[in-house]
Formats: C-alpha cells, sequence, structure tokens
C-alpha cells in the first residue's frame, strides 16, 4: 500500500503547515461575514437570508472567489518535490507512478475539503451572530447549508482540485499554480458573454447562473423553503464540470512522468562548454580599475537600471500575457454595457468604454499586484542570488524602489493594452470620435493611483511577514476590511487608506470640481506609500536573519542617510498635506460622521415633528435674483415670496426652514409688517417669525431674503453635484421653505427603532384627509406666479420656467429674465451651461389662432445624436395630449441637458430637465430598439399634464395618477407613431421590468390604485395594464375620462378641485374610468387597479 | 594594505547551536585559508564577513572600517562568492553580469561594458555570454559566481567553499584565478579540502566546532608537527586497539588495507614508521584532539 504511506505523509507535512489553518479560519471567517458581505446592495426582497437559494449562491460565490486557495493547495504536492529538488531521490525509490500521484492526490484532495468545510461551518455559523436579525431569517436547518455545499461546492472543488493538480504537476512552475485560479474565474466571467441562456447555465463553473436560471419563475415563498434540487439544470452543469475534472486526471496521469526536469526551452540549446580556463590565464587580462559610485546621480542610474531589468523579467513571463490577451478580449467578447437603459445602447463614446474596462480589467490587476509583488520581493530568493544580491552595497531603498517601478510600468503596460482594445472595439462599432484624454485621464488618474497606493501596501506586507503566501493573502484582507470598514463608520479620506474615488465623469463637466480634492489625497496617501516603502526598505531581509525581532532591532543600522532624510522630509510632507486637506474638509467645511447625520435627522424630526400640519401660509408669487458663479460655485439669491393666508383663521407665525446644510446661509429674513424671530430651532436651521401683525385670512404679505451659497475650499468625497462649473442642476427645495420637511426624516426602519422613532410611513393613507390637501409633502403653495433674474457666465445659458422675456450682457456676465404668466405648481429647477439650442415651434391643429408654443432642446454640444427624434416626439406628444386631453397651459416646452451625475429625467412647469445619460447618447437602431428618446419625451411631455395641470394629494395612489397616467399617455403616442410590434416590445419590456421589482418587493405587492413608492408597480405594471384597459374600452373612451378628470380637477379651476379645496386621488380617477366602462367590464377596473390579481391574464405572453 | 582583524566573534543559533566562539583572527592581504569540517562554523564565519549576518557579539575591522556597523562602506570593497547559489535561469550571462555591475555602483556604462567584458574574457565565460544561465554547467557557473565577486575590484574577496563539484582540472584554473588576485587582495578561502589551503595560502587558520584552534603560515605549521607522524599499515579489526593506544589522527585505505597516522612525540616503535608531515597531519591532529 505505497499509495497509503504517501498519503499519511502528505497528511502529515499538511498538518504542520501554518497554512493549512490560516486559510481555514480566513474562508471560515469570510463565510461567516459571507452572506452580507457577497449581498451587500443586493435586494434580497422578501427572501430571507438563510433562504436555501440565497445560501446556496453564496456559496458558489465564495468558491468561486477562493479558487485560488484550492489552486495553493492542489497544485504544490509534485512541484513541492521538484523544488526541494528532492524529486530524484523519491524517483528512485520503487514507487509506482499511480501509487505517486494517487498518494499525492487524495493527500491534498483531504487537506482542501477540510479547508473548504470552512465555507460550510462558517456560513451556518452566520445565522447565530449577534448582528443578525431575526425578522430577515428563517429557522435554522443545517441541511439548507449541507445540501448547497455537496451538490454545489464538492462537485466544483473536485473539478478545480483535478484541474490545478494536474497543471502543477505537469508545469512545475509557481506562478502557474498562483494564477490558474484566477483563469477560472475569468472563464467564468467569460460565460456571460454566452448569449445562449442554457449554455450559460451548463458552462458557469460556480452555478450562479445555472441557478438563476431554474429558480427564474419561483415564487418568494418557493424561495424561502425550498432546497436547491439537484436535476435537470443544476445535475446537467455539476456533471459536466465533474467530467471536466476526470478528464483533466485522466490527461495528466498519462502525461505525467518521472523525469528529472521538464525540458528546456528550446531557445537554450545545449550549452557550447567554452574553452578551459586555461587559455585565458596564459593571455594575461587586466581586470581594470573601476570607479565606483555612490552619488545622488549614479543612484538615479541605479535605479533606471534596475526599473528596467526587473521589467524586462515581468515580460518573460508567459501569464503576463495570457493577462493582458484576457484583459484585451474580455471587452471585445463580453456584452459591454454601454449606458443601457431600456434596452437601448448608447454610442460608444469614450467615456462608456473607460467605465467598462475599468470594472472588467480591476480584476486583472489586483492579480497582478498580489502576485507580481510577491514574485519581486521574492526573485533573488527564489532563484538563490540574495547572498550575492544582499553582499553588494546597492541601498535597499533603491533596490525596492526598482522593483516598485517596474512593476508599475507593467501596470501602465497593461493600461495601453487595453486602451488600444478599446480603440478597436470603437472603431469595430463605427465610432471614430476617439477622446484619448477621457482614456488617459480615466486609466491613469482614477485606476494608476489606486494600484499604486495597493502596491505600496502589497510591498509593505511581503516585507513584514516574508512569506509569500501570508504576504498574498493579507493583501487580500485589507482590501477587504479597507472597504467593509466603511460599513462601520471610517469614511474620512485621512484615515481611510486611499481616499475616495474620483467622482463620474461628464462630457458637460469634465471631472468638474471633484478633481482638486482628490488629486490632494492621492498626493497625501502617495506620500504615505513612499513612507511605507521606506520602512519596508528598512525591514527588509537582507543577509540570512529572517526573523522580523532581529529586523527590526537593525531598524536603527539599517536607515542611511538618504533615507534618513528622505522619510523625514515625507513626514512633514505627510502631515502638512493632511492638514491643509483637514483645514479643506474639517474647518472650511462641515464634516458630518454617519452617526452624528443620524443623530441630527432623528432629533429633527423629534424636535420639529409637532408642526408638521400647523397652518402656514401659501406662497403665491415668486420674485428671484439669482447670481450664479459656475466657475467658482457659488450663488447669491435675493427672493422674495408673496405669502397669503388660505386658512379661515388669522396666522401669527411662519416657520421657515432653511437647507441644511453648511455653505448655504440664509440672512435678511424679513416681513411686511415686521417679524420677531425665535431661535429656539436654530440647530436645526428651522426659524419661527412671530409676526408682529396677524395675518388676515385671504391677506398676504411679502417675505424677503438673501440666501448664498458658497464653497470654500473643498470637502471629502466629492462634494454636491448642483452647482457646477458646466451643467448646474438644482431645483427650489433649495429655497427657503414653510413649515416642517419629511426629507430629513430618518428613512431607514432599523435605524428609527434604533433612535425610538415611531415607524414611517411612505405615503399617507389615501383617507388621510391632512393630507388630501398637500400635492407635496409639506406644500408651502397651491400654486405660484413666478419671476426670476438668473445672471450667469458670459458663455454659459440659464433656464428657468416661465417665457424668456429679456437676455441681456452686462459686465461680461450673461443674464436672463424669465416670466411665468400664470400659477404653476412651486417646484422648479435651474439649469446653467454652455449650451447649444435646438429651436422649432408648434402650433396646435385644433387651436390654429393661439400663439404658437416655442420648442426648444438645450444641449451639449455633440449630443446631436438624437434632438429629431426628441422634437418629434415633442411635437407629436403635444398634438396627441392637446387634442385628446386639454390644451397645452405654456407658451413654451424646454428640454434641458444636464450631466450624468443622475440618469433621470424630471418634468417641471414648462421644461424638461433631462440627463445627459439617458437618451441623448442613445444609439438607436431602428430595426432592432424601441425608440427610446422618443418615448422617454413623450412621457416627460405627458407630465406637463399629468403633475403640471392635474396635480394628486400626497397620499397613496399619487404615482397611479402622475406616472402610470403619464405612461399610458406616451404608450399612446408610441402607437400611433410606431407599428404595433414596437408597441409590444415595449410592452415586453415592461413585463420583465416588473417581475424582476416584484422579486425584490419586501412587502406585499400592492394594488395600483394604493401604490406608494414601487416603482415597478406604478411605471411597468401601470403601463401594462393601462395598455389593457385601453384595448377592452376603446382608447376613445379612456381619453374622454380623462379628459373630464383634467376639467374636475385640474389645479388652476378644475370644477371639483375649486369647490372641494383638495388634490385628486386615484380613487377618483377610477371613478371616471368606471364611467367611460360598460357594466360587463367593469370587474376589469376591479382586476386591474383594485386588486393584485395575476398580470398575466391581459397581457399575451 | 590594511588587515583584517576579527576579534572576540561569538554567534550561536536560536536552535542553541554555537556557530562560533571567541573567534579571533587577523588577516592580512594574500590567500587566506579557513579550513574545518562540515558544521565547523566556516559558512557563518563567512556569512559575518559577507555582512549577511549579525553575530552576537565580537568586532571586525577592516582598516578603520567597522565591519559590523558600516555595512555598505564594505560591501563596497567586498567580493563575495556563496558556497550555493542560484542564477537567474532566463538571463544570459552578460545581462545578469552587467545588472550585478551596477548593484555594486558601477555606473558608468563604458565602465562596465569594459569591466563586464574582462571579466567575461578572464573567467572564459564570453562565448557563451549571450546564453541563458539556465543553462549553464557547474563548472560556468562557479566560474560566473567569481566573475560577479570580481566586479568591484574588491579589497576582501570571500569565497566559501568555491571548488566543490568542481572537477580537478576545473578546480586547479580556479586556483590560478584567485591567486593571481590574491596578489593585491585579501582573499578569504573556507574549504574542507585541505589541498586547497596547501596549494595556494599563505596563511590559515583550523576552524573546529565553533572555535579556531589553530592559525598560522602552513609551513611553519607543518614545521611543528614535523617528525612526530608516524604511519603504520595495519588489519582492519586491529583498529579499535590502536585507537586506545595511540592518538590516530588518520586512517585510509590503501590498496583495501587501513593505513593509520598517529602523532607521537617519540618513536612508538611496534611496525610505525615516521614519515614526512604534512598539512593534513596538521588539520586532522586539530580536528581529533578536540572530538
Amino acid at each position: 500500500m505505497m499509495w497509503y504511506e504517501l498519503f499519511k505523509f502528505e497528511l502529515r507535512y499538511r498538518a504542520k503547515r501554518a497554512e493549512t489553518y490560516v486559510f481555514f479560519i480566513f474562508l471560515f471567517l469570510f463565510s461567516v461575514f459571507g452572506t452580507d458581505f457577497i449581498f451587500q446592495g443586493v435586494e434580497l426582497g422578501k427572501v430571507k437570508q438563510n433562504a436555501p437559494l440565497v445560501i446556496a449562491k453564496t456559496m458558489g460565490a465564495i468558491s468561486g472567489i477562493f479558487m485560488i486557495m484550492a489552486s495553493f493547495i492542489m497544485g504544490v504536492p509534485v512541484l513541492r518535490d521538484y523544488r526541494y529538488q528532492i524529486e530524484s531521490l523519491i524517483f528512485i525509490n520503487p514507487i509506482k507512478k499511480r501509487d505517486y500521484l494517487i498518494g499525492k492526490f487524495l493527500g491534498s484532495m483531504v487537506v482542501l475539503l477540510f479547508v473548504f468545510s470552512a465555507i460550510l461551518w462558517g456560513m451556518s455559523a452566520s445565522e447565530f451572530m449577534p448582528w443578525q436579525e431575526e425578522n430577515l431569517l428563517l429557522p435554522y436547518r443545517f441541511l439548507s447549508y449541507l445540501k448547497p455545499f455537496v451538490t454545489i461546492v464538492l462537485p466544483i472543488v473536485f473539478f478545480g482540485a483535478s484541474l490545478f493538480f494536474v497543471s502543477g504537476s505537469l508545469s512545475k512552475k509557481l506562478l502557474v499554480v498562483y494564477t490558474q485560479g484566477i483563469i477560472l474565474f475569468v472563464i467564468f466571467l467569460l460565460t456571460k458573454a454566452i448569449k445562449n441562456e442554457h449554455l450559460q447555465a451548463i458552462l458557469d463553473p460556480f452555478s450562479l447562473t445555472t441557478l438563476t436560471a431554474i429558480t427564474k419563475n419561483w415564487s418568494v415563498e418557493q424561495r424561502n423553503s425550498l432546497l436547491v434540487p439537484f436535476d435537470g439544470l443544476v445535475a446537467e452543469n455539476k456533471l459536466f464540470w465533474l467530467a471536466l475534472g476526470v478528464m483533466a486526471l485522466i490527461i495528466g496521469y498519462n502525461k505525467f512522468h518521472f523525469s528529472r526536469k521538464k525540458k528546456k526551452n528550446k531557445s537554450s540549446k545545449k550549452p557550447i562548454e567554452p574553452k578551459t580556463l586555461e587559455t585565458s590565464v596564459n593571455k594575461v587580462i587586466n581586470i581594470p580599475i573601476v570607479k565606483l559610485q555612490y552619488n545622488a546621480q549614479s543612484q538615479c542610474i541605479q535605479l533606471l537600471e534596475h526599473t528596467l531589468f526587473y521589467i524586462k523579467s515581468l515580460l518573460k513571463e508567459t501569464s503576463f500575457w495570457a493577462i493582458v490577451l484576457c484583459g484585451m478580449i474580455i471587452i471585445l467578447v463580453n456584452s459591454v454595457n454601454l449606458g443601457t437603459s431600456y434596452g437601448v445602447d448608447s454610442y460608444p463614446a469614450t467615456y462608456f468604454i473607460v467605465e467598462e474596462l475599468q470594472e472588467t480589467s480591476i480584476f486583472f490587476f489586483v492579480v497582478i499586484l498580489m502576485f507580481y509583488s510577491g514574485e519581486l520581493i521574492w526573485k533573488e530568493r527564489e532563484a538563490k542570488l540574495d547572498l550575492i544580491f544582499d553582499s553588494s552595497p546597492i541601498s535597499n531603498l533603491i533596490h525596492l524602489a526598482g522593483k516598485f517601478v517596474a512593476l508599475v510600468c507593467i501596470y501602465v503596460i497593461l493600461i495601453v493594452a487595453l486602451i488600444i482594445s478599446g480603440l478597436l472595439f470603437q472603431a469595430y462599432n463605427g465610432y471614430y470620435n476617439f477622446q484619448f484624454a477621457v482614456y488617459f485621464y480615466g486609466f491613469f488618474l482614477e485606476i494608476l493611483p489606486f494600484l499604486v497606493l495597493y502596491t505600496f501596501i502589497a510591498f509593505f506586507f511581503q516585507v513584514i511577514f516574508n512569506r509569500k503566501l501570508l504576504g498574498i493573502i493579507f493583501v487580500m484582507v485589507f482590501f477587504i476590511l479597507n472597504i467593509a470598514s466603511e460599513f462601520y463608520g471610517f469614511q474620512h479620506s485621512l484615515y481611510k487608506f486611499g481616499g475616495k474615488a474620483l467622482g463620474t465623469y461628464s462630457e458637460m463637466n469634465g471631472y468638474g470640481h471633484f478633481l482638486v480634492p482628490y488629486l490632494w489625497l492621492k498626493t497625501y496617501w502617495l506620500v504615505f506609500g513612499i513612507i511605507l516603502l521606506i520602512v519596508s526598505s528598512a525591514l527588509i531581509v537582507r543577509g540570512t536573519e529572517t526573523s522580523f525581532l532581529k529586523r527590526c532591532k537593525q531598524l536603527r543600522s539599517r536607515f542611511d542617510k538618504l533615507s534618513v532624510r528622505l522619510l523625514s522630509a515625507l513626514v512633514v510632507l505627510f502631515v502638512s498635506i493632511g492638514g491643509f486637506i483637514f483645514y479643506n474638509t474639517n474647518v472650511l467645511n462641515e464634516y458630518w460622521t454617519i452617526n452624528q447625520e443620524e443623530e441630527f435627522r432623528a432629533n429633527y424630526e423629534k424636535n420639529l415633528k409637532q408642526f408638521e400640519h400647523i397652518p402656514q401660509p401659501k406662497i403665491v408669487n415668486t420674485n428671484l435674483k439669482l447670481e450664479l458663479y459656475p466657475e467658482t460655485r457659488e450663488y447669491y439669491l435675493e427672493g422674495c415670496y408673496l405669502l397669503q393666508n388660505t386658512q379661515t383663521e388669522p396666522l401669527t407665525e411662519v416657520h421657515v426652514q432653511k437647507l441644511i446644510a453648511s455653505d448655504v446661509i440664509l440672512k435678511d429674513v424679513t416681513f411686511e409688517g415686521g417679524a420677531a424671530k425665535l431661535d429656539m430651532y436654530d440647530r436645526y436651521n428651522y426659524s419661527i417669525y412671530e409676526l408682529k401683525e396677524p395675518l388676515q385670512p385671504g391677506d398676504s404679505l411679502k417675505m424677503n431674503f438673501i440666501q448664498t451659497f458658497t464653497s470654500a475650499g473643498f470637502e471629502d468625497g466629492n462634494g454636491s453635484t448642483k452647482i457646477v462649473r458646466n451643467g448646474t442642476f438644482f431645483n427650489n427645495t433649495d429655497f427657503p421653505s414653510l413649515g416642517y420637511n419629511r426629507k430629513y426624516e430618518l428613512k431607514d426602519e432599523e435605524l428609527r427603532k434604533n433612535h425610538g422613532l415611531p415607524t414611517r410611513q411612505n405615503k399617507a393613507s389615501i383617507t388621510d384627509t391632512r393630507n388630501l390637501v398637500n400635492a407635496r409633502s409639506g406644500s408651502d403653495s397651491n400654486g405660484t406666479t413666478f419671476e426670476m433674474i438668473i445672471g450667469t457666465s458670459e458663455d454659459q445659458t440659464a433656464v428657468a420656467p416661465g417665457a424668456l422675456i429679456n437676455s441681456w450682457k452686462q459686465n461680461g456676465r450673461a443674464y436672463f429674465q424669465y416670466e411665468m404668466d400664470r400659477k404653476m405648481i412651486n417646484f422648479y429647477s435651474i439649469l446653467s451651461a454652455r449650451y447649444a439650442v435646438e429651436k422649432q415651434q408648434w402650433q396646435a391643429t385644433n387651436a390654429p389662432l393661439n400663439e404658437p408654443v416655442a420648442l426648444e432642446i438645450y444641449y451639449h454640444k455633440g449630443h446631436e445624436y438624437n434632438l429629431d427624434r426628441m422634437m418629434k416626439s415633442m411635437r407629436q406628444s403635444l398634438d396627441y395630449f392637446s387634442s385628446n386631453f386639454s390644451a397645452y397651459q405654456y407658451k413654451h416646452l424646454r428640454i434641458m441637458e444636464y450631466p450624468r451625475y443622475a440618469a433621470f429625467a424630471q418634468s417641471l412647469p414648462g421644461t424638461i430637465s433631462f440627463s445627459e445619460a439617458l437618451g441623448f447618447v442613445f444609439h438607436i437602431r431602428d430595426e432592432t430598439d424601441v425608440d427610446m428618446a422618443f418615448y422617454i419625451t413623450a412621457h416627460e411631455v405627458a407630465h406637463q399634464w399629468w403633475g403640471m395641470q392635474v396635480e394628486a394629494a400626497n397620499v397613496q395612489g399619487q404615482h397611479f395618477i402622475l406616472e402610470t397616467l403619464a405612461q399610458y399617455s406616451a404608450l399612446m403616442v408610441l402607437k400611433k407613431n410606431f407599428p404595433d410590434e414596437k408597441v409590444q416590445q415595449f410592452l415586453k419590456m415592461q413585463l420583465e421590468d416588473y417581475k424582476l421589482g416584484k422579486t425584490k418587493e419586501k412587502e406585499l405587492e400592492v394594488p395600483l390604485y394604493l401604490v406608494e413608492g414601487q416603482d415597478y408597480i406604478y411605471y411597468n405594471k401601470g403601463a401594462i395594464n393601462m395598455y389593457a384597459l385601453q384595448e377592452y374600452i376603446g382608447e376613445q373612451n379612456l381619453n374622454i375620462a380623462l379628459q373630464h378628470f383634467i376639467a374636475d380637477w385640474r389645479s388652476d379651476g378644475g370644477r371639483i378641485k375649486s369647490c372641494n379645496k383638495r388634490y385628486a386621488t386615484s380613487k377618483d380617477l377610477l371613478g371616471y374610468f368606471r364611467k367611460v366602462t360598460p357594466d360587463s367590464l367593469q370587474y376589469v377596473i376591479t382586476d386591474l387597479f383594485e386588486t393584485t390579481e395575476p398580470i398575466d391574464n391581459y397581457v399575451d405572453r | 594594505m590594511d588587515k583584517l582583524i576579527i576579534s572576540n566573534l561569538s554567534k550561536s543559533y536560536t536552535n542553541g547551536i554555537n556557530a562560533l566562539t571567541e573567534v579571533s583572527l587577523e588577516v592580512p592581504k594574500g590567500m587566506f585559508g579557513l579550513l574545518g569540517p562540515n558544521g565547523a562554523g566556516k559558512s557563518t564565519l563567512m556569512r559575518t564577513l559577507a555582512t549577511l549576518q549579525e553575530p552576537d557579539k565580537g568586532s571586525i575591522f577592516l582598516g578603520d572600517i567597522d565591519l559590523l556597523h558600516q555595512k555598505n562602506e564594505v560591501r563596497k570593497i567586498l567580493g563575495y562568492l556563496p558556497q550555493e547559489f542560484g542564477l537567474y535561469p532566463k538571463v544570459s550571462a552578460q545581462t545578469l553580469l552587467n545588472h550585478l555591475a551596477v548593484l555594486k555602483g558601477i555606473t558608468k556604462r563604458n565602465e562596465r561594458k569594459e569591466i563586464v567584458t574582462s571579466l567575461l574574457h578572464k573567467t572564459n565565460l564570453y562565448d557563451v555570454r549571450k546564453q541563458y544561465l539556465g543553462g549553464f554547467s557547474g563548472g560556468m557557473k562557479q566560474r560566473f559566481g567569481i566573475a560577479q565577486a570580481l566586479l568591484n575590484n574588491p579589497k576582501l574577496l570571500i569565497v566559501d567553499e568555491p571548488t566543490a563539484g568542481l572537477d580537478p582540472a576545473e578546480r586547479n584554473r580556479f586556483y590560478n584565478l584567485l591567486s593571481e588576485i590574491g596578489e593585491k587582495t585579501i582573499v578569504i578561502l573556507s574549504t574542507h579540502i585541505v589541498g586547497d589551503v596547501k596549494e595556494l595560502c599563505t596563511r590559515m587558520a583550523i576552524i573546529n566546532q565553533s572555535r579556531i584552534v589553530l592559525s598560522g603560515n602552513p609551513i611553519e605549521l607543518i614545521h611543528n608537527t614535523e617528525g612526530r607522524i608516524y604511519q603504520k599499515t595495519i588489519f582492519k579489526n586491529e583498529l579499535a586497539a590502536y585507537k586506545k593506544e595511540y592518538r590516530v589522527i588518520n586512517e585510509k585505505l590503501f590498496l583495501g588495507k587501513p593505513v593509520i597516522h598517529i602523532l607521537s612525540d617519540t618513536n612508538p616503535a611496534n611496525g610505525f614508521v615516521p614519515v614526512k608531515s604534512d598539512l593534513e597531519h596538521v588539520y586532522f591532529s586539530q580536528i581529533k584532539k578536540n572530538r
């Protein structure tokens, strides 16, 4: 039983190795946190955290991430014999190949199973951790863990084990062992590109796609209760990988030979033994006298030569070129997400490509970072050249710095390769507007500093631990901790390693104001990194003393003059930059920790909730003068509100809420007739003004104020994206408002509980009469007239609602005066940017005598792609809505583009703010895509009716009126202008989105008419059900119902609205539907809107 | 030229083994042989001299340079050929030698080229300078080792067991090279082969069980045992008895029969015949004495 001896030997050997236990403990701990960590940010909805499906997926993911450990364990047993060069001792013994391989394989396999069982123990232990909340968990069931471990994890572990064992044994190269786990992971990523769902499910080694596929149609209850079955797709998937594993073993077994060494490269032929030494000794060769130099210049030369040497050596690694190739291919193969929304891709603009490349390549970079840093640090010692190196007079710092710079150059080479593949991708897609600067910034400003900083860490750990594997593992641990610590409140960039990511790039605003603080912080951490490198250079093993303590003792003598001088200069620099950053983030600006913010919000509610429903006057006229300074990101606002008492009792107090932000200052608040300010709530920027003379019902008074916004220095992180250099976009919620503001309340139920606050309802109940009088939360107006003058940079155009009645230039600034001739909702936005404008006119067909409406699109130059589609949509929508619902109320309709810091379009009086990320850069292929630029525009135009003409009470069902009707309206315009197949395609997308949303739902699905914040109901289901309704009762009838609804409930003089003094609810709307519906079909309305009947009954599938 | 002065050097390892005990030596210019059996502490001493290891106590001075505390000063004038070393397999001899020259501070490109070329000639590796080191034979590797040790015109050259694994011819050539260098430099050669020292060194020391047991000029040392060495051919089964009675310092086989050498101040008769004293006798007398 020779194999048994080898088996036992392997086990005994491993039992003595620290690595075995480190792996186990690491995997155990990771698994304890695994579920929380992996599903961070993914909505589980009502599916519990320990549902069998979730456990199975988590296990799949963890085993995928840690395949690399399997490689560490399985790749080395044969290799080890070669590395310690005892193979000839072993192989001359009468061991059969079979016994040798079986013993080694089984021995390592047992160790591997031991290590991977940590997933099982760790995950099932996680349920009992103190931070778990019982209501998110199902009762504990060990089988829920055991079964997926056996069916999901073990097969792939076997496959990995077989593959890694074979490749490690055949290649006999450590680097293969290190990289093959990653290659498997890359294969996993590549399977995502496969379009065929069935094939993808079978090829996914970690079964994540497989599990998603088989449970696609599972209900929440099934997801929570059913164990993942081992049949069908799962079985096929697992058997496929098991078979591959067996195949690998068979091939490996046949290929393996007891040879002393693998064959030499063909390039190195049999060495020519040169003439013997004798000949040379006979000739007298004088060894020239050399001048050894140790000045700064020669040290620079040493650094340079060193760097080049290591670059060349890394470039000789096949693995590097494999990574480069993978990195380049993955973007060409993988389905690239080009800002895709609603199933439509955008043009492959450079920033999209850069973002995609960043996302897919970061994995490769991290791999290079972790492993090549280890390779480099250990290069001399692995070649046993260390004693020769160590006895040379090279400074440790130069030695280490050379390796460091070499690794950085390797990143740069990969970056260049990625950029080339990005350019190829763009060219392949027929897009030739290459923006090299964007490529450069995306990689050299965003990715490279991150890599450089973590390389410092990797070098440091390699030096400290002086074990390659431990170093690599601790880099991983550090990486994870640095990210995870954020969730525990460690957020300030001054102590969070590396600082924060750079803000989003926008074609309108570039990197805007994000860049300066970002560069300061990177410099700060870079200096820290260099300090770390110098410390590492003083601690690195030189000679044969490896104990950490001994190295520490030598520390003082290790610091040569250069290092000491450098070090002290750098520490001074580090502290100074840190001080400067602190001054900016915490002195010039206010810095709030998460806890402080929570505390503040909780106290705000506790102190001020009492005022939520106190009677307040309403704003009926707004007059603003805004001086906007985009360059310095500041503004100065002089405002005047006309406040009217619409109540039946006199009012004595006006409550003014300033925007809670330290850089916004509200001053000189005065009231006509005078008022005294009570400042007990100053802490919440909430002031109560006691009017000298009470405001009588029906009377009104003026409130004047000045508000300023200043940006001093910079904030931690990216700061606000409202006022920016090009593409300012903010709305009047930044201006003073009246009364209590619900938006400052804590929303997370868990946090609320911790702070002793009651449950918060998203929307008030549909029967809550106090809220029926408000169209928005805490509404301080029932409609206002509006006048505004905006001054901005000379090259920018500022846009607000109303007709542009005047514009002029003065003192190198541009001024725009807007005036709204009728009442509008008190919700408007202000934009300013260097706009190009597309102008047209529209004349209502049913009112040819009316003044034509000015149609304008304010867009960023270069974003002309879809202007025609948007223009067409505006016309068609105005046509349809004005002839079927009611006349359009304004003399203008504008679309304004704003930077892609957000990705929505929003309709406000006569104006539509439209994100750069949406519509403007869609690459709509008419054969395959729905014209979403057209549709979104139509939807937003519809809001000029649903939201601007008719407002809905701020209660349940509000979005049924506002959003669902806008969906219906847009859908009708789509139907009129496009063939039916496009409409069906659109409805199918809605159905998919609805189903997706439903699986994430945490509560029970509500019927449409009671919808609160669930966008999958009011958008997706809403569109489908309204479409069904018009099929049942006829488009014409439905439009008549809507016509009446508008006439009765419009905010300015609606028939019922005026006498009821409240806003419309979904119940009111359903009444109009019922009126035009024959008795025989009344049930349809019940089914579609008042119940949660399965949607399938109404949609052709 | 300055002397290398080693005083009271001691070193013990964490496992309790004493590697060096109160080692004191003076090494002048020329070839110095450090002779001792395996495990005597030779390599520890050599590594300490090569600034790669810290002693527990003691001092080493090379002229004014405090070798234990001014390591980088020493490294500038140090050449070191370790007992065991490897080379990057995928790099050519010329490239690696050039790289090592950079490390040693030869930063002028043409100077570097000159010395690399001449050393490649000197060690007769010039013809294979472009060949990957992975394909080098043991002898070539060793020659490369000496070439790199000579890059910086060292004043102190430390060669640790350089002849291990070399065939006799290769070894002789190696010695020629060393002795040429020894004319201008302190060369410390450690070995467990007496012949190495005999042929090369003007001064020597014997180290055994972590201590220097003898040092001096080889000829003088041989002279000290002159006339005290006797030889006899015996039978195998008699060996134990002879060992009891005489101070047997060496035993070897000659035509299959044991020949023993003993150290004795008087003529032991009993079939022993006097033989000419040899360095080997000096060495073995020291080794055996302490055993």
